[in-house]
């Protein structure tokens, strides 16, 4: 048994206020945006300052204003645009012809056990295959054009999609599928209309999870063979910029990586989600 | 205000006068022994490998396809046992995994650093946030250059390029991670008294792993293709290629390319795709299942 514990006297609390209107500041501090946008601006005056101060070589580190200049001239005065466009457009070519195999390869694999056999043992194979990895193969197959760049592209999106929405698609509640079986959905209908839905959240983030590797693989194949693709994408920019030690500009193409990456998951796939399984109630 | 009634809809009556004797099968039987052996997911899944295998093999064989565009797969296996017997293949892999778990190590404890910081200031969250959100979305090969320009044409430009590329996902799944855990497990850790340190190892971590293990994956993803493609690209510069017994696997595949030795090429990528399996398969698999999947936290 627990001893018995008397306390005779308290100490007297000292309380702070109970309640008390917010300063002005205490208020605007507790915006999200005006705290991460005054981080965002801390980080950059540290660097202006720290490449100021510290008198660092411009050529290994230029300042921050430097390289927002040289983005602003290479976007508005270069041809930087045409470039994002180069990359952009491969890119969407890539996705899109992965995104159409990956559904082919999943229609075969959810109405048959070879399909769903076959899925199962190439997605095993080659999701862990990084797609850059073919891409010597691929400069072989298909020459040093934008086909090999696609190729890889596609390679990077197909497992990647295929693997998450054939998953999402079995486990897809009995319940859901007997009530389309009852609606008397076959086929095409029953998959648009109970299996997609119902999947959604897993296709969206097998969806994510290609585009992050399509990205990565596209800039990293710019990177190298951009310049025999003919006018050369992003990646060429960053590489070649680095190459005749324009620095400044290296920034500036990493900026602009940083940027489209930010809009194409914070944009696109964001507002997929809330108009689809955030208004579903399927995700929070 | 009249009140109008709601219209009633009713079904017609109807009656189905004829039906067709079903036709029905055995109801139960036993099955045969080819049956039973198709229903083995491994034979299944064996049996597809081998067909794509004779495929490849019947195809390059008779379809008068040159060996410079698609080898054999015997003459792909004959490569890899060569390459893994006197080419020093193992060695290369060795290189290769240990550049790798050396910056996988060093960027989980950045994440850790970053994520307990996170844990314990708004200032810090706000921190990892934006910085997250920033680089996140910078593929890590992009920084591959300025690496080599800070730190040479070295190991440590790998290095750095592999701590970029694990660091950004590990600390954004295990920050979402945490603030996920229900109040009532934080209310229970508070209850007994955990604070600091025992509080975040005892109540956090353990509540958190689903998504720090998804993190961890998804940096180990990000890691494996980066390097790859560092040594694919600047592996002559990058790794130092004294005595044939160094490189990298990318390296090994650019090198073999470059010198058209494509069965060499194919050996390259079936050990990429091993050692990828290996680590995805075994490695995290095991982790899922001592841990997540035995606290019944993920089916």
């Amino acid at each position: 048994m627990r001893p018995e514990i008397f306390v005779e006297t308290l100490e007297k609390v000292d309380t702070a206020d109970v309640e008390r209107p917010l300063s002005w500041i205490e208020r605007a501090w507790n915006v999200n945006g005006v705290r991460k946008a005054t981080i965002l601006i801390g980080l950059m005056v540290l660097w202006q300052a720290y490449t100021v101060i510290g008198d660092i070589e411009p050529l290994m580190f230029p300042s921050f204003g430097a390289a927002a200049q040289a983005l602003y001239q290479s976007l508005f005065h270069s041809d930087l645009l045409e470039k994002i466009w180069f990359s952009l457009s491969v890119l969407l070519i890539g996705y899109a012809i992965g995104l159409g195999l990956a559904a082919a390869l999943v229609m075969w694999a959810t109405s048959s056990r070879i399909g769903g056999d076959f899925l199962a043992t190439c997605t095993a194979m080659f999701n862990p295959l990084p797609a850059i990895a073919l891409l010597p193969l691929a400069m072989l197959w298909f020459g040093l054009g934008v086909a090999s760049i696609v190729f890889v592209t596609i390679h990077s999106v197909l497992w990647a999609v295929s693997l998450s929405t054939h998953n999402g698609f079995r486990s897809v509640s009995e319940t859901l599928r007997m009530i389309g079986r009852n609606y008397g959905l076959r086929g095409i209908p029953y998959v648009t209309k109970v299996l997609l839905p119902a999947a959604l959240p897993s296709i969206l983030t097998g969806m994510k999870v290609g585009w992050a590797f399509a990205w990565r693989t596209l800039i990293g194949a710019e990177l190298v063979f951009g310049a025999s693709s003919g006018s050369g994408g992003l990646g060429w920019f960053i590489f070649e910029n680095s190459q005749n030690l324009e620095t400044a500009h290296v920034f500036a193409g990493l900026f602009t990586v940083i940027l489209i990456g930010i809009a194409v998951e914070n944009l696109v796939f964001r507002n997929i989600e809330l108009k689809t399984v955030y208004r579903w109630g399927m995700q929070r | 205000m009249a009140e109008r009634a709601p219209a009633i809809h009713v079904r017609p009556e109807f009656e189905a006068h004829e039906i067709r004797a079903g036709s029905v099968s055995d109801v139960t039987r036993e099955l045969s022994l080819l049956e039973r052996v198709i229903d083995l997911d491994p034979i299944r899944k064996l049996t597809i490998l081998v067909a794509m295998i004779a495929a490849w093999e019947l195809y390059t064989r008779f379809g008068g396809v040159s060996e410079y565009i698609l080898p054999r797969f015997s003459s792909t296996g004959e490569a890899l046992a060569r390459a893994v017997w006197s080419d020093g293949l193992l060695t290369m892999v060795w290189n290769s995994m240990t550049v790798l778990i050396g910056g996988y190590v060093i960027g989980l404890a950045i994440a850790t650093v970053l994520t307990t910081l996170a844990v314990a200031t708004r200032f810090g969250s706000d921190l990892l946030g934006t910085l997250t959100a920033m680089l996140n979305p910078l593929p890590a090969i992009a920084l591959l250059p300025m690496a080599m320009l800070w730190f040479g044409l070295g190991a440590d430009a790998i290095m750095f390029t592999l701590l970029h590329s694990v660091v950004w996902p590990v600390a954004l799944n295990t920050h979402t991670g945490f603030m996920g855990v229900s109040d009532t497990q934080r209310m229970v850790g508070r209850n007994y008294g955990l604070r600091g340190i025992t509080y975040v190892v005892k109540i956090l971590i353990p509540a958190a792993f689903p998504s720090i293990l998804t993190g961890m994956k998804i940096g180990w993803a990000y890691a494996w293709r980066t390097l790859i493609a560092a040594e694919l690209v600047f592996g002559g510069s990058v790794v130092d290629t004294e005595g044939t017994q160094s490189g990298g696997l990318g390296w090994f595949i650019f090198a073999n390319q470059m010198d058209l030795q494509i069965p060499y090429v194919f050996a390259g990528l079936f050990t990429v795709i091993l050692v990828g399996v290996v680590v995805e398969n075994l490695v995290f698999r095991n982790i899922e299942q001592r841990t997540v999947a035995r606290w019944g936290m993920q089916s």
